[in-house]
């Protein structure tokens, strides 16, 4: 027993100096969703990622670049540090990357603090997040940054009164916590605030409420999936649009349930940082890429996060190696041209500044597919939601 | 019984004879695993706070036939009782698990007055709505808990003021390890002793109980009380290690695994629980490592297997071959 224990022992020790010596290999370990009912964000991760590698090679910097995939299948921190300490522990991963869900990341701060590893966040949009290590770099957005512009505009284009409805969770209730505060601020009036139970599948009573206090406009912020069929659904049929209450969103219509809505999302109008429709070479390329590599993908928030989150990574690799602390400082205030449109990394917030778009769907006419057509840009801005 | 069969047999009782057998052998497996394992010490904590999860479910439901699906309310709840009070009291790791026992303990006895009166579908359901009612008061309280977000900011001290938590995980695994012992040896002892008699024969037969006059209700209670109390130290050892709490802790899904790997090992003995965890979630962690896509199949597989060939569970498995071979002197004809 003892020389089996010696002998395992002796070949871990030796995969472990394999590792070290093949310096010129950078490993990246993402921790993301590949199974259960979130596994699409994985899925859209990971095909962004390789179609960054197939347009930009597998090498920056002289150094090769491997990624390696874990599922962690939803919300559940535990898995998440498990997971973390094992890549950084066992595979030397030189950054971490993915993070779809708050906690996720939450629970990786002290890891990545002790072993000054850059992560890049390629979702997780609470504000709070970046303020818990130095190391962690956001690709997404924040609930304030798309809210609060849109709060804005709308009160410019004369909607002076407004219902909120949101999910009831963190992220709903930060969305309408940031829209709120930007629309009162602005001279506008929220005469109601309605959080709507989670697993609601009937949206019909709120609707209504929405109807019978004739607003000029309904701002809402649920989760993707079943939950907006519904309530766009409802808003169609309960004829809100023609008595003029407006909607006004911001994740709702992205791209991967778009075409489920089908005609009930035309007219529906969004702040948003992405649009797959958006005009760009930049965007162009990357679409078409993406779509050669993996039949039948679309291009939403999940996919650009990635891409870009991709992109970032190279730059550091570039840079700094595996040098951590160097490669974090390497990035700060860099510029770049991503699908979405000009971007760029605030030093402070480590969250990407960028332009927020207006959009409302429309059907393309050349392809006949539902798209979010951008009607200009609205603001470009950090994270709002960052507080001292 | 013939001639040829008295050796084995002899050996058998030898064999059954060294007290507390199988716990050395586990515990001694588990010391193994620390130096065989030395990059995986992260997983092997979180398979020792899970089997300890497991274990208190097992004497709810293994031991009591109490049959809930809603478990995981009291480690969750032990979970938030734990992190809150590192986050706001003290972040004595120790003191943080009596706290987090005390929290499951008490959810269980104020919900087990109300579930213990239910039996069979019902108890199913009010164990389920419990947790739910559970989760959606994290949820709504969120200045305290950090609502979907999780409760951040638990920043443990060393254990007895002599371990660090180390970025390997070293004191985490020891420190786990010295809790599922513990806590261990505490189910061991109730279980043999006449508490743990009477609700094995209230799960036989509750009719017959009462008619001999044991008083089962407070006896259910009772238990579910113990179960709740172990089941707080799991979610406070777990909120302690990953140091952080989230909604997740109140999962539908988390009760559900547990109850996969309690009948995966075999429900109604102490041992069963710990090998049941420890073979589901190495089989998680190898499929999900090797094929990170698709690997559920695996999990599904696994499970049906066990459900169709061994439904006693794993410790079901000797005697399943026992019976098959024919050789055995228990054997029913």
């Amino acid at each position: 027993m003892n020389n089996l224990v010696r002998a395992a022992l002796a070949a871990a020790m030796a995969t472990l100096c394999a590792g070290a010596c093949w310096a010129d290999t950078i490993k990246v370990g993402v921790i993301a969703e590949f199974s259960g009912p979130f596994a699409i964000y994985g899925k859209q991760y990971k095909e962004a990622i390789e179609t960054y590698v197939a347009q930009h090679g597998s090498q920056s910097g002289g150094h090769d670049i491997e990624f390696i995939y874990k599922d962690v299948g939803g919300a559940n921190p535990d898995l998440a540090k498990t997971l973390a300490q094992e890549l950084l522990i066992r595979d030397r991963v030189n950054y971490l990357a993915g993070l779809t869900f708050t906690p996720n990341a939450l629970a990786l701060a002290p890891l990545i603090e002790q072993s000054e590893t850059p992560t890049v966040i390629f979702n997780a949009a609470t504000s709070a997040i970046n303020k818990q290590s130095p190391y962690f770099l956001r690709t997404s957005y924040t609930l304030w940054q798309v809210s609060t512009p849109l709060a804005d505009w709308a009160y410019d284009q004369g909607i002076h009164t407004v219902v909120t409805a949101v999910s009831d969770y963190g992220p709903g209730i930060d969305a309408e916590n940031a829209f709120k505060a930007a629309f009162e601020k602005k001279g506008g009036k929220v005469i109601d605030t309605i959080r709507m139970p989670l697993a609601t599948t009937d949206f019909t009573p709120f609707i209504q409420r929405v109807r019978s206090q004739a607003p000029n406009g309904v701002f809402a912020f649920l989760p993707g999936g079943p939950p907006t069929f519904g309530f766009t659904k409802s808003y169609n049929e309960n004829g809100l649009a023609k008595e003029g209450i407006r909607f006004l969103g911001t994740a709702e219509t992205e791209e991967s349930n778009l075409q489920a809505l089908g005609d009930a999302a035309i007219g529906l109008t969004t702040a948003f940082h992405y649009s797959e429709a958006h005009d760009s070479d930049v965007n162009a390329a990357f679409t078409k890429k993406l779509g050669e590599l993996s039949a039948g993908a679309v291009a939403n928030w999940a996919s650009v996060g990635a891409y870009d989150g991709t992109h970032l990574i190279y730059k550091m690799v570039e840079a700094a190696g595996a040098d951590g602390p160097k490669a974090i400082e390497a990035v700060k205030s860099l510029k770049w041209e991503s699908p979405r449109g000009p971007v760029e990394m605030d030093p402070k917030t480590r969250t990407l500044i960028q332009n927020v778009y207006i959009r409302d769907v429309e059907r393309d006419k050349d392809s006949g597919r539902l798209v979010n057509r951008e009607k200009g840009v609205i603001a470009t801005v950090g994270d709002l939601g960052w507080t001292d | 019984m013939s001639v040829q069969e008295i050796p084995l047999t002899t050996i058998r009782t030898r064999i059954r004879g060294v007290p507390l057998m199988p716990e050395a052998v586990m515990l001694a497996l588990a010391v193994i695993a620390y130096f065989l394992f030395p990059y995986d010490l992260a997983l092997l904590t979180r398979i020792m706070v899970m089997m300890l999860f497991v274990l208190s479910l097992d004497l709810v439901l293994g031991y009591a036939g109490i049959a809930t699906l809603g478990h995981a309310a009291l480690y969750g709840t032990g979970a938030y009782a734990a992190g809150l009070f590192a986050v706001h009291v003290s972040a004595d790791p120790v003191t943080g698990l009596v706290v987090g026992a005390a929290a499951g303990a008490a959810l269980a006895l104020v919900s087990g007055l109300l579930l213990m009166r239910a039996h069979g579908l019902t108890l199913l359901m009010l164990s389920i709505a419990v947790t739910l009612i559970c989760q959606e008061i994290a949820n709504k309280a969120r200045d305290l808990t950090g609502g979907a977000d999780g409760l951040r900011g638990i920043r443990m001290e060393p254990v007895l003021g002599l371990f660090k938590f180390d970025f390997v995980g070293r004191t985490g695994f020891w420190y786990a390890l010295a809790v599922l012992c513990v806590c261990y040896a505490v189910l061991k002892v109730v279980t043999l002793s006449p508490i743990g008699l009477s609700v094995r024969g209230i799960k036989d037969s509750a009719a017959r109980m009462v008619a001999i006059g044991s008083p089962v209700y407070r006896r259910l209670v009772t238990i579910y009380t113990i179960g709740g109390a172990v089941a707080g130290v799991a979610g406070a050892l777990a909120a302690q290690v990953t140091q952080l709490v989230s909604l997740e802790v109140y999962a539908f899904n988390l009760s559900a695994e547990a109850l996969i790997m309690l009948i995966l090992g075999g429900a109604g003995r102490l041992h069963g629980a710990i090998i049941g965890t420890l073979i589901f979630m190495v089989v998680h962690h190898i499929a999900a490592s090797v094929d990170p896509f698709n690997w559920l199949f695996i999990i599904g597989a696994l499970v049906l297997g066990i459900v169709f060939f061994v439904p006693a569970g794993m410790l079901g498995i000797p005697a399943a071959l026992r019976n098959l071979t024919g050789r055995n002197g228990d054997a029913r004809p």
